[in-house]
């Protein structure tokens, strides 16, 4: 049985606050998703559909983020790529990178869909989020993957600002927030991917992170009561 | 006037079913405003989802469930959800 590393360099931020830092995230999702259950199954309302299935991909991706950093303690290494293909290592961060694809895409769908009313652009962005997974969980080259997140964010931000510039709803400033949320998920992917790239950061952009999950949170909580 | 959109249509349909308890048909197609086809077009929607139901009294009239009286209640929080959220 592999030796528990619980004080290697992947240990920057401690145990207790991966914990917490996971565990708060997780659960705002989940509250989001299920508390705004009542308003979907009311209305049907495909917006509101999407906007649910981004908070569960977004708790899914969490759930095996943390399950992934547990292993890299576990097993003492500082990169999920170290595991090996045949590893179930690489099964969870397939997982982990398909649900947070799938959660970014969401997002952007929930804004989307009343201009591309074409209910099968999804099937694209599943399939993209298996491309994007399958690339980042085969290859190791820190060039392509920095590469392949560099292109989904430049993606999103463009789709979400465009989509912003010709929505009715001008006053609504949420698409910064969307945007946001994208960027830290795909920070908190490198984090994972790339450790030492952002060590120095990492407090940093858990509690940016956590932030932009109370906010949107909160303002849930405040429309549905 | 500024045109009516989907919720609001399905709004002013429960709101004449509530405040005209067993209403017909034929009536509730006149006070809705709307032409015949897209009246059966949201007002199949209603049956369809469980928000109005028809009953037997007398000739066919329409009650709103328990699911109908829940939409009018959150139908201002659906909206204000859509629109704050960008969605």
């Amino acid at each position: 049985m592999p030796p528990m590393h619980f004080s290697g360099q992947m240990m920057s931020a401690g145990i207790g606050t991966e914990l917490i830092y996971s565990f708060v995230i997780i659960v705002c999702s989940l509250l989001i998703y299920f508390g705004t259950k009542e308003l979907y199954e009311l209305s049907k309302y495909r917006g509101i559909k999407y906007f649910r299935e981004a908070f569960l991909f977004f708790a899914i991706a969490f759930f095996f983020r943390s399950f992934i950093k547990f292993l890299l303690m576990f097993f003492g290494v500082t990169r999920p790529h170290e595991f090996g293909l045949m590893h179930f290592g690489a099964v969870t961060l397939f997982i982990f990178m398909f649900a947070g694809s799938m959660a970014i895409f969401y997002l952007l769908y929930s804004m989307l869909w009343k201009k591309w009313r074409n209910s099968k652009l999804i099937y694209l962005f599943y399939l993209l989020a298996i491309i994007i997974s399958a690339i980042v969980t085969l290859s190791s080259n820190t060039f392509l993957i920095l590469g392949v997140f560099l292109l989904l964010l430049t993606f999103i931000i463009a789709i979400m600002v465009l989509a912003h510039k010709s929505s009715r709803n001008k006053k609504s400033n949420m698409y910064v927030i969307y945007i946001l949320i994208s960027l830290f998920l795909i920070l908190n992917i490198i984090d994972i991917l790339i450790p030492k790239l952002l060590q120095l950061y990492q407090i940093l952009i858990y509690l940016i992170s956590i932030s932009l999950f109370l906010t949107i949170f909160y303002k849930v909580t405040k429309r549905i009561g | 006037m500024k045109k009516r959109g989907k919720f609001e249509i399905m709004k002013d349909i429960l709101e004449i079913v509530q405040n005209n308890p067993n209403i017909k048909t034929t009536p509730l197609l006149r006070r809705s405003n709307l032409s015949t086809l897209r009246f059966k077009q949201y007002y199949g929607d209603l049956l369809k989802k469980g928000m109005v139901l028809e009953e037997e009294k007398k000739g066919k009239t329409v009650v709103l469930t328990e699911k109908g009286f829940k939409f009018l209640d959150k139908y201002r929080t659906i909206l204000n959800f859509i629109e704050e959220f960008d969605l």
